[in-house]
């Protein structure tokens, strides 16, 4: 269960929050790999992310090197 | 040839901020911060980076792991736990070179550009990053260099004694 750092512990809580950015940033770089290789669309990849293709493909495409896209 | 120093910044930074821009890459941050821009300073040829933290006492190839445990003791400290230090992560793209940073990597990096500026005849070195980073009291450096137990002001002060030959 994730506990809410007391208020009185700013420090604690930002520091939580950088951390916990970078690992929603590194699973979803890895997810969308993933779904990539499946053959997922990312109009699909929109969807599910809660964006829109053009938003999805605009902020993760240029952080995957996609070998698909090199063949 | 010794080349003018403008020009000789001019490389320096290429190299730093794109090496900065493949760190982040790497770890999944969004931009590059002040502690991509330390992890890059430390792969500048002048090597001025590693020698002010092994003068204050750490070996600077410990400090990645270092951010990593501090993430991981941040999301510890609110019930968070990870198994992992770090996802897979898919082959980032190379570098695009555009040089954005964050805003706290932005105030290092004019900072370290500050000090070069400042001191005589010296172009911009590693140990500039060093001093700059070693300013910031908060965030994940900071939390990072607590974590390898090295003091900022030591830190700061090692940087200072490398970049003047004491």
């Amino acid at each position: 269960m994730v506990e809410v750092p007391p208020p009185e512990d700013p420090e604690a809580a930002l520091a939580a929050v950088v951390a916990l950015r970078r690992l929603a940033n590194q699973l979803e770089r890895a997810a969308v790999d993933h779904a990539l290789r499946q053959g997922w669309t990312w109009a699909h990849i929109g969807q599910a992310l809660g964006i829109s293709a053009q938003a999805a493909h605009k902020k993760l495409a240029q952080k995957i090197a996609q070998e698909k896209d090199e063949t | 040839m010794r080349l003018p120093r403008t020009i000789q910044d001019m490389r320096t930074i290429k190299m730093l901020l794109t090496a900065a821009e493949t760190e982040a890459q790497q770890s999944g941050d969004n931009l590059p911060g002040p502690e991509h821009l330390l992890l890059a300073a430390f792969d500048l040829p002048d090597g001025t980076a590693r020698r002010a933290f092994e003068r204050a006492g750490t070996d600077p190839a410990g400090f990645r792991a270092a951010v990593d445990e501090a993430h991981q003791q941040a999301m510890h400290d609110i019930g968070v736990h990870v198994a992992s230090a770090g996802l897979p992560l898919p082959a980032a793209a190379p570098a695009g070179g555009i040089y954005r940073l964050t805003a706290p990597g932005q105030e290092v990096f004019q900072a370290a550009v500050q000090l070069a500026k400042a001191g005589r005849r010296s172009p911009l070195r590693g140990a500039h990053v060093v001093a700059a980073v070693a300013d910031q009291e908060r965030g994940t450096v900071a939390r990072a260099l607590k974590t390898l137990g090295v003091d900022r002001g030591a830190l700061s002060a090692a940087a200072g004694e490398v970049l003047t030959g004491r």
